[in-house]
Formats: C-alpha cells, sequence, structure tokens
C-alpha cells in the first residue's frame, strides 16, 4: 500500500526507537483517536485514557506496523480500547450499585421516551455503538469498520441494523421504508 | 439507502466530535512520559561499543597488525568518529536528509552562511549536541509558518525546509536574511514552538546538497552545490511547458492558499480548453480565501483513501493528488465524490477523503502532463489546468 514518504520515514524512525519521531505521529492522529474514543466511550476522561493507552499500546507494537498506514492501525486499536473501556465501567457500575455506593450512575430511560440522539447513543451497547461511529461518522464501508472492529462483515451489518433501529426507537424517528 | 435520520445522525456525531477542539497539551505530556526508550541490548550501548573496541584492538594488536588506519578502519563507527579528526566530505545527494540525536536537547547559538567554490554552506550552531533533525527538500519556495500555518514565500525558485527538534532559538538569531547567493537565497526562520525549531531556505534553483554533522563546537553544516548539472525537480515529463497568459505549465508539485478559517467546497466542474483540460474546485463564500492545499504530481493512480486506509485506483497512468485542509465538502457539495468527465487528460476526480477538515481529491490522469494552479477569486475557486498535446 502507498504512504506518504515522510510518514513512512517517520515510522521507521519509530521502529527504531525514536520518541520524536512518535510524537510526530501522536500530533498527527492523536486528535482524531480521541474524537472516536470520545464519540465511543461517551466520557472525557475515560477518552483520554483511551487515547494515551492507544498510544502506549502503538507504541510497544510499532515494529509489528509493515507497510501500512498508521491511521486504520491506531483506529483498530482506539476502537478496541474504547470497547473494554466501556465494559469496564459497566461492571464498575454493576458492582456499585450492588454494594449500595455511586448509585444512580445509571440513566434509566423508557424507550417511549423522546431523547436526543445524544442520549439515545448514550444507551447503545459499546460494540453497537462503535459500529455507528465508524460508519457514520468516519465514514468507513460496512467491511472497513469490519476490519477495524475485527468482527465478521454479517455481524456489523447487523449491528448497524440494530442500533439504527434502536437509536430511531428511542428518538421516535419514523424508518424509512 | 441513506435516510434523513441517517444524515441526523452523521451530522450528529460531527457535532459532538467537534465539541473536542484538540489534544489537550496534558495528555500530550502523557503520553510522552509513558513512552519509554526501549532497551535493544542486554549490555548498555557504552559498555557495548568500549567491549567491541577493546576486543578489536586485542585481535589487531595480537596478529602484529602494526598499521594505525588499519586499527582505526577495525573500529566501529562511533569509536571510529570519536578519535578522527575530520570527517570524511560526502557526497552532493539529492534526496532529503534526516539525522541527529534523539536524546539531545539543545539551542541554536548561530546560524551563519558563506560562499565558496563549488558550493554555498549553511552552518548552525549549537549549544550542546546536535539535535534530531530533518531535512526536507521541496520544489518551491513556499513554507507555512509554524504554528500559526500562515504561508511564507522566501526569494529562488526551491526550497529545503529544516526541523530541528527539542531545539530552541537565541534570541539573538536573525529571523530572516538574504544572502543572495548563487544557490542559498534566503534563511528564515518558521517557527519555535513546542521545542520544535524550524527554518526555510530559499534556493534560487533544485539543488544537491551535502550534510555533516560536526564537533567542537557541536555543528550542522549544510552545502548546496553549485555547479555541476541541478538536478529535476520530477521524472522526465512528456509535455514541455509553455508559457500562456494565465502562466506557464510547470512539471513540479504546487502548493498555496492561505488558513482565513474553515472553507466549505461547493462544487467542482471540469472542461476541455484549448490546449488543456481545467477542474475548477469553488468554495462557498465566506473567508474570501481559497484555503491552504497541495497538489502532488505521481506516476501512477493509486491512492489511499482517507481515514479508511483502502487503496482506490483511478482511470488512467498518472495521478495528482489534491489535499486542501480546513476544508469540508460536507454539507454544501452535492455534486458526485466520483467524476469522470472523461477529457483528454482529466479522466477521472475522486474523493479520497473528508475528515477533520482535511478534504482530499485524487485526479487520474491520461499521461504524464505539466499543470497549472490558479487561485481565484468572486468566486474564491482553485483551478488546476492540465495541459494536453
Amino acid at each position: 500500500m502507498l504512504m506518504d514518504p515522510v510518514l513512512t520515514r517517520v515510522i521507521e524512525r519509530c521502529r527504531e526507537g525514536d520518541r520524536d519521531a512518535f510524537e510526530e505521529v501522536v500530533n498527527r492522529y492523536g486528535l482524531q483517536v480521541l474524537r472516536t474514543a470520545r464519540l465511543i466511550v461517551r466520557d472525557e476522561a475515560v477518552a483520554e485514557d483511551v487515547c494515551q493507552e492507544t498510544f502506549l499500546k502503538a507504541w510497544r507494537r510499532i515494529r509489528t506496523l509493515r507497510d501500512e498506514e498508521p491511521g486504520p492501525w491506531l483506529n483498530r486499536i482506539a476502537t478496541n480500547e474504547s470497547i473494554s473501556a466501556c465494559r469496564r465501567r459497566s461492571r464498575f457500575q454493576v458492582l456499585a450499585e450492588r454494594f449500595g455506593r455511586f448509585g444512580g450512575v445509571k440513566r434509566e430511560v423508557s424507550t417511549e421516551a423522546r431523547l436526543d440522539l445524544a442520549r439515545a447513543l448514550d444507551q447503545l451497547a459499546p460494540d453497537h455503538r462503535a459500529a455507528i461511529v465508524l460508519h457514520y461518522y468516519q465514514d468507513l464501508s460496512v467491511e472497513e469498520t469490519a476490519s477495524a472492529l475485527g468482527a465478521p462483515v454479517d455481524t456489523v451489518k447487523s449491528r448497524l441494523k440494530t442500533a439504527l433501529r434502536r437509536l430511531r426507537e428511542l428518538t421516535g424517528s419514523e424508518e424509512v421504508s | 439507502m441513506s435516510d434523513d435520520f441517517e444524515r441526523r445522525l452523521r451530522e450528529h456525531l460531527h457535532h459532538e466530535a467537534s465539541q473536542v477542539p484538540q489534544l489537550p497539551r496534558e495528555l500530550r505530556g502523557r503520553i510522552r512520559n509513558g513512552v519509554q526508550p526501549r532497551p535493544r541490548f542486554g549490555m548498555r550501548a557504552p559498555q557495548l561499543a568500549f567491549a567491541a573496541a577493546a576486543g578489536v584492538l586485542a585481535g589487531a594488536l595480537f596478529f602484529g597488525v602494526r598499521n594505525q588506519q588499519v586499527i582505526i578502519n577495525a573500529l566501529p563507527a562511533g569509536i571510529r568518529q570519536l578519535i578522527q579528526p575530520t570527517p570524511t566530505p560526502q557526497p552532493f545527494v539529492c534526496t532529503d536528509r534526516p539525522g541527529g540525536n534523539p536524546s539531545v536537547s539543545t539551542q541554536v547559538t548561530d546560524i551563519r552562511w558563506a560562499r565558496h567554490d563549488g558550493y554555498d554552506r549553511v552552518v548552525v550552531d549549537f549549544s550542546s549536541g546536535i539535535p534530531s533533525y530533518d531535512l526536507t527538500r521541496q520544489p518551491t519556495a513556499n513554507f507555512v509558518q509554524d504554528p500559526s500555518g500562515q504561508p511564507v514565500t522566501l526569494d529562488g525558485s526551491a526550497g529545503v525546509k529544516l526541523i530541528l527538534r527539542n531545539t530552541d532559538g537565541s534570541p539573538s538569531l536573525a529571523r530572516d536574511s538574504k544572502p543572495g547567493f548563487p544557490a542559498l537565497r534566503e534563511v528564515t526562520q518558521l517557527g519555535v514552538f513546542e521545542g520544535v525549531l524550524t527554518y526555510g531556505l530559499g534556493l534560487a534553483a533544485p539543488t544537491c546538497e551535502r550534510v555533516l554533522e560536526l564537533s567542537g563546537p557541536p555543528r550542522l553544516v549544510i552545502d548546496f552545490a553549485t555547479s555541476g548539472p541541478a538536478p529535476s525537480a520530477s521524472p522526465t515529463p512528456t509535455l514541455a511547458p509553455s508559457a500562456t497568459a494565465l502562466g506557464q505549465f510547470q512539471c513540479v508539485d504546487a502548493s498555496g492558499g492561505r488558513d482565513a478559517g474553515p472553507v466549505q467546497l461547493k462544487a467542482i466542474r471540469t472542461a476541455h480548453q484549448p490546449g488543456y483540460d481545467r477542474i475548477v474546485f469553488e468554495f462557498s463564500p465566506g473567508t474570501g480565501a481559497v484555503p491552504p492545499y497541495t497538489v502532488t504530481r505521481q506516476s501512477s493512480t493509486h491512492f489511499v483513501k482517507d481515514p479508511s486506509g483502502q487503496p482506490v485506483t483511478l482511470k488512467g497512468s498518472y495521478g495528482l493528488r489534491l489535499v486542501m485542509r480546513n476544508t469540508t465538502a460536507y454539507g454544501a457539495y452535492q455534486g458526485s465524490s466520483d467524476l469522470t468527465p472523461g477529457l483528454p487528460a482529466l479522466l477521472e476526480a475522486a474523493q479520497l477523503g473528508d475528515f477533520e477538515g482535511v478534504n482530499s481529491w485524487g485526479l487520474g490522469l491520461a499521461r504524464n502532463s505539466c499543470m497549472r494552479v490558479l487561485e481565484l477569486s468572486n468566486p474564491t475557486r482553485l483551478v488546476i489546468d492540465i495541459q494536453t498535446p
């Protein structure tokens, strides 16, 4: 795959352990990673943690990046980290509610309520929300979304369909037949 | 099929994302602090070098080698540099040059230049060590200031950008000087920001260079050849440039524009005119400025989409890649994202990406053609003319 020659050289320097070169990678892709994480995890502080962990993992694994654009590669790491962060937070919330502390974190929402899109997105399962973000925010095709999520294409199609239906229900939007 | 709800969803996600305007400085620092150097050897580098040198030296003495130069040549390069007083001048080469030491943090104490037989020399003096640097050649003398993004054009028709990392500039350094030498026409400081000091060097023509890293005091020397054949900025063009009232067709990459704020791409038009094919990118009224752009020539029609990284191949055998910054087609451009005008030179134009304020297009060309780029106003347009036989 063709890659910008300047970027190729930056990645080569990263492989050799040049931390300044890696800072150029952070400068180039940091905002994209942070925004994607923020849309999936729905929390600013958690998104920053995800962004940090994404780049630290990328640094540790930079030698596995061969003739590949770093953007999609970072995107895969960030998406997986975001989904994992959502699941960790969900487990913490279950425990917190069980012990009667930190209650009231989770918003109970009736499906009849007319929510705005932001709150409706909050209600989706993390892997469904990740599919929505990759497909509708990053404009990735279904195949590209599947590649980023490491899931079969049919699974991603199903997730997108289910997520869209759920969002329509939550916001009271009519489906176009 | 995309419906109104999906359009609203897409707009909402872009709006939410725009609430994160930049990567926070504190987060950048956390990442920097978390990135640890990777140990490559069980033994530390100085110990390894010393052990290797001692071993080689002992071996040489054991076999009765008395010639000092033979012993020196047998030493590792790092040790050899320390004991050899003068580095051998390198040949002039016509490529970009990275170098320096990433672990060095330093200050530029002086930057000076001089004419010599066969070359113009630029010397950058440092207070302590030579930092990590990149020397990047470019076919124009147009640069962008850091961090303002403002374009600046230096004397000359080609340029070299010098990026010094972990480096500060002394306040006494001149910001801009015009030596007016045969090769070196202008030297200007493009920016000092977050430990990165950048210089733009304006050259009379694309010129090969020689880079030396010297010590006592630590300094970086860049020589620009002033004799011998000048390199061409691009592969052999099939069409000779010709002058017209609108400007010359040139067989080099182009860049320009001005960052006056976000810009929306509104329309794209194509047409054949006598002697050239024209593609026009029209922008919505607003800033009144053509956004910062680069047009890069390539000897294939293989492109990479942004941000997916997926390869895409357009019609034709040569290509142009147009990248416009602070620009989006989202919300204003209603046309096709894959145009196939089928003109003599311009066969296809496809949007490669529209993400995070960067809008990019690939143009598939029938042959390796020279081009002319114009920035027009009322309405604001970027025009690319592609020369036809």
